[in-house]
């Protein structure tokens, strides 16, 4: 990635963390509202090495864990992963499209949440499934969507295409 | 023969994936006396502005509504737009929360409600004040609904409760009249319904009648973690039964921490303040 490119990418991640922490009071029920750090990382590893994108979801990860650390390491866990494979991914995928990097954000919040709920082990069983089949896919829904208005607004700085 | 760059490329991304999962385990898998210090570090070094930016953001909301609200009760004509019900349901509870404040007869102080993006954000919440504001490890965290949960850990202007959701959360509980006592907890894995708590170990003999409302009892040892009176919530089921031993009451909790954004946060001795709650509620 060349100095004028990287520069871009960074400035859109930075607002995306900042607007995490900004916006968080006035989405509403946090069960269901979109994760912007989570997102911002999933749009820096579909433009990263699958070994850097490990890395940064492990920071983002441990991030996460020091907010909520009732099942510390487990963020760090379910970010490494979704880092990893969204990097991986894209290579197989061709994910510079808004249409399939939707479909990224979509799975990769998911796959987070059921990570980080297998890893805590602090959910019973049905309380799980209600988690992972209600609320998690309302979140990754969310954070999809609010993926998808970064990318088209910031389509040129991240070089992505509007089609599949 | 020497790898291709990017044989030697994807090798050493996977090396990096391995040992950031290995490193994210042993995170795990670590004593929570080592967990909490790193959580510190991070919240107080890099999250610090952030979590200052999400603070002040609480602020402004909260003071939004507040303007609202008055802006509403002196001039008739805005009232109209208070019929918006989040509005309205703002307004109400902080109303609310401040004369549950007036009512205290405990040392307390106010706090917003952190909320987090994980999926185990419902189990544990961060709060505004810390250590500064009197807050210690151990103090109970209220709304003018009942209570939330307990404070799990604090630093200089921060602090965590655990919810009363938390597994491992538990508090001694009595009916209001002090005839029926038992422990109440989170019941748990039952089900979609399962933002209820348990009522446990109530002796078979003493039958306690659905909607009776259950509080803490202020026992607890010589600690006094809860004090006497706050609402725990109301009695909706029978769960278990040990025959002739002992039943299982289900309670809907008194509070729903997913739509609080407000708490009080009792730093005073654990006195009785069953009052503070019942005046509102007009019971005598």
């Amino acid at each position: 990635m060349i100095g004028g490119a990287r520069f871009r990418l960074v400035a859109v991640l930075l607002l995306l963390v900042t607007l995490h922490f900004l916006l968080r009071p006035f989405l509403g029920d946090a069960r269901i509202a979109p994760d912007l750090l989570l997102l911002a990382l999933m749009i820096y590893a579909i433009q990263a090495r699958p070994g850097d994108a490990a890395i940064a979801g492990f920071v983002v990860g441990l991030v996460a864990d020091a907010l909520t650390p009732v099942a510390f390491g487990a963020g760090a866990l379910a970010h490494t992963c979704v880092g990893y494979l969204a990097a991986w991914g894209k290579a197989v995928f061709f994910a510079e499209s808004i249409p399939v990097s939707a479909g990224f954000f979509l799975a990769g919040t998911w796959l987070r949440d059921l990570v980080v709920l297998l890893a805590g082990r602090h959910l019973g069983e049905r309380m799980l499934l209600w988690q992972l089949a209600v609320w998690s896919p309302l979140k990754a829904l969310t954070t999809a969507v609010a993926g998808v208005i970064v990318l088209a607004l910031f389509r040129r700085w991240l070089g992505v295409r509007s089609t599949g | 023969m020497t790898p291709a760059p990017d044989t030697l490329g994807s090798r050493r991304d996977s090396i990096v994936f391995v040992l950031c999962l290995l490193l994210s385990v042993v995170a795990r898998l670590a004593p929570p006396a080592v967990q909490a210090p790193i959580a510190d570090a991070i919240v107080h070094s890099v999250l610090a502005p952030f979590l200052y930016l999400q603070e002040q953001t609480e602020v402004v909301r909260a003071s939004r509504s507040r303007y609202l609200a008055t802006v509403g009760l002196r001039d008739s004509v805005l009232t109209r737009a208070m019929t918006v019900e989040g509005l309205e349901l703002e307004n109400q509870r902080l109303r609310s929360l401040l004369g549950l404040s007036r009512r205290l007869a405990v040392r307390h102080v106010s706090a917003e409600l952190l909320h987090q993006a994980l999926p185990t954000a419902s189990l544990a919440a961060r709060l505004s004040v810390g250590e500064d504001a009197g807050v210690a490890v151990g103090a109970p965290v209220i709304t003018p609904q009942g209570l939330l949960g307990v404070v799990q850990s604090v630093s200089r202007n921060q602090a965590l409760a655990l919810l009363w959701t938390h597994p491992d959360f538990r508090v001694s509980a009595m009916t209001r009249d002090g005839s029926v006592f038992g422990i109440a907890a989170p019941r748990g894995s039952s089900g979609p319904n399962a933002m209820v708590l348990e009522l446990r170990g109530v002796p078979y003999q003493q039958e306690v009648p659905l909607g009776t409302a259950v509080y803490t009892s202020g026992l607890g040892g010589t600690d006094g973690v809860y004090p006497r009176g706050i609402p725990v919530g109301t009695i909706i089921d029978i769960g278990e039964e040990q025959e002739g031993w002992s039943r299982t009451y289900i309670v809907r909790a008194a509070v729903a921490p997913a739509s609080v954004s407000h708490a009080i946060i009792l730093t005073g001795p654990a006195v009785d303040i069953r009052t503070a709650f019942t005046e509102a509620e007009g019971i005598p």
